[in-house]
């Protein structure tokens, strides 16, 4: 219910150097894929390599793709983003479309840390018209009104009471009456 | 060498994020690494800072692949020998000839450093920034203009942009962790190289994606207000042939307390233009005037929105037209 327990920071959504505003710039810098040649855990990664990498690499021009075979070792991917931020995150006993996943999400990131978002939008312009102050909307002429007033003493939108209502219908009722 | 010491952290220098999975680690591993972190900030302290590489000092780094998702990250095609002028500053060549010099080898290195570039980077910046903020801010005396420029130009904005396109890992220069000046100097010699490599009208939209978006959220009129409202107010409605401006109490409230609040309305000729608040008189007087002068210049709060990206389509000409007429100034606005 709460996000109390939770140990995730939290945050407004925001992006990096109001990106998107002018132009998009992929954030994703550089990705590192290392993996082991023979182990059967970096199998996935393997596949990947030899089937869908090269497709990768061309509709993500903007990043640069490291292949860093290393023996007797678990495959991971290390991907690092234009502000800086590294996130990594282990491949081992991946199957190759999970890591075609993992690498499209990555792509999608931007370096700013996993959050909870507090709301799904962010502007610096709250308000156009201005805040609310207890001077909005007042008559200028309770400047120079004589308290009690008739009109502005009274409070705003009342409506008739019921006695004015009852009284209305009555007067109603006497003009349908015309031989009275 | 490509590495230094770092007092305080920078961001995202020391995180690594890990996307975790559930592990179950021995009842001795926690103990160690909280005996190893003990030590290891014990000695960062005394050595001054942790200690930070150069990503090109990793195996995995090919500085042509670097410079070829640049240009594709940013979506421009630069010319291969400007671009790398326009990364490599004369700091670098310097270090590297003495290098070679010492091993006793003769340097005949072909190296172009930034100097020029950033030099003409400067300048056509500032032209495209300019015309941009006098073809939005019509109204607006060149005094809020240049205030305007001065912010977008300045070391601290141009840094984080710099910063966040990736010239960090790029650039070739003597110091590490590198200068302000040197993340300035290598954007603007970038957007020099631009301007030589595609033209003169892709460095515009290029500025005016990156540099000028960083005016978005910034209140314009926190960056430069009149010194004299009541004056400069007074003097444009006389030229404007319009009665002296009238400044009369409209609300107040709590006048002897802490929470004092005077609303000022000033009015010419019976007509109201603007209304001012303050926690005294003579504040919120000048509060009016700053307000009816914002009310001229089109800079209230509830100004429209700036235009970017490609809302700038149909105002390209007008922009490139008004890089060379300063808007009026001040003393002589109407």
């Amino acid at each position: 219910m709460s996000n109390s327990h939770l140990f995730l920071p939290s945050g407004f959504i925001r992006t990096p150097l109001q990106n998107g505003l002018g132009r998009y710039i992929p954030q994703l810098q550089r990705i590192t894929l290392k993996f082991c040649k023979s182990h059967g855990g970096s199998r996935g990664v393997r596949d990947f390599i030899e089937s869908d990498l090269m497709e990768f690499a061309k509709t993500n021009p903007g990043t640069v793709v490291y292949l860093k075979p290393r023996r007797h070792r678990s495959p991971c991917m290390v991907a690092e983003y234009l502000n800086g931020e590294r996130e990594y995150l282990s491949c081992h006993e991946f199957s190759r479309d999970e890591v075609h996943k993992w690498l499209s999400y990555m792509c999608t990131r931007s370096g700013i840390p996993v959050m909870r978002f507090r709301k799904y939008q962010h502007t610096d312009y709250p308000t156009i018209q201005g805040v609310w102050n207890p001077f909005t909307h007042q008559a200028p002429e309770i400047n120079v009104a004589e308290f009690p007033h008739e009109v502005l003493s009274k409070p705003i939108d009342h409506g008739p009471t019921a006695t004015e209502q009852l009284i209305e219908i009555f007067k109603k009722t006497q003009m349908e009456d015309p031989a009275k | 060498m490509r590495s230094g010491r770092v007092g305080t952290s920078l961001s995202g220098v020391t995180a690594v994020n890990a996307i975790s999975k559930r592990n179950f680690k021995a009842h001795w591993v926690a103990p160690t690494l909280r005996e190893l972190k003990r030590r290891k900030v014990i000695e960062e302290d005394r050595n001054g800072g942790q200690k930070i590489f150069h990503r090109s000092t990793f195996l995995e780094w090919n500085y042509d692949a670097e410079i070829f998702a640049f240009s594709n990250r940013l979506g421009e095609k630069f010319n291969d020998s400007s671009l790398r002028a326009a990364l490599t500053h004369k700091s670098y060549i310097e270090r590297e000839t003495a290098r070679l010099s010492d091993v006793g080898v003769e340097s005949n290195l072909q190296f172009q450093d930034n100097e020029a570039l950033a030099q003409k980077g400067g300048e056509i910046m500032s032209k495209f920034i300019n015309g941009y903020l006098r073809a939005v801010f019509t109204q607006v005396p060149e005094e809020l203009i240049r205030a305007m420029h001065d912010f977008l130009t300045s070391n601290s904005t141009l840094e984080t942009v710099a910063k966040h396109i990736g010239l960090g890992d790029l650039m070739l220069c003597a110091d590490f962790p590198c200068k302000t000046e040197t993340y300035v100097k290598s954007f603007k010699a970038v957007v020099a190289a631009l301007a030589e490599s595609s033209g003169e009208e892709q460095a515009r939209v290029f500025v005016q994606d990156l540099v000028v978006t960083q005016l978005y959220g910034q209140d314009v009129n926190e960056l430069w207000n009149p010194v004299d409202p009541v004056g400069n107010l007074t003097a444009i409605l006389k030229r404007e042939g319009k009665a002296e401006p009238e400044f009369r109490l409209i609300r107040q409230s709590g006048s002897s307390s802490i929470l004092a609040v005077y609303y000022v309305g000033v009015y010419s000729d019976k007509n109201f233009i603007s209304e001012g608040a303050g926690e005294s008189l003579e504040v919120a007087k000048e509060m009016a005037a700053r307000e009816a002068l914002k009310k001229l210049f089109h800079t209230e709060d509830s100004m429209r929105a700036l235009p970017f990206g490609r809302q700038l389509k149909n105002i390209q000409s007008k922009i490139a037209q008004l890089e060379n007429q300063p808007n009026v100034q001040l003393s002589e606005w109407i």
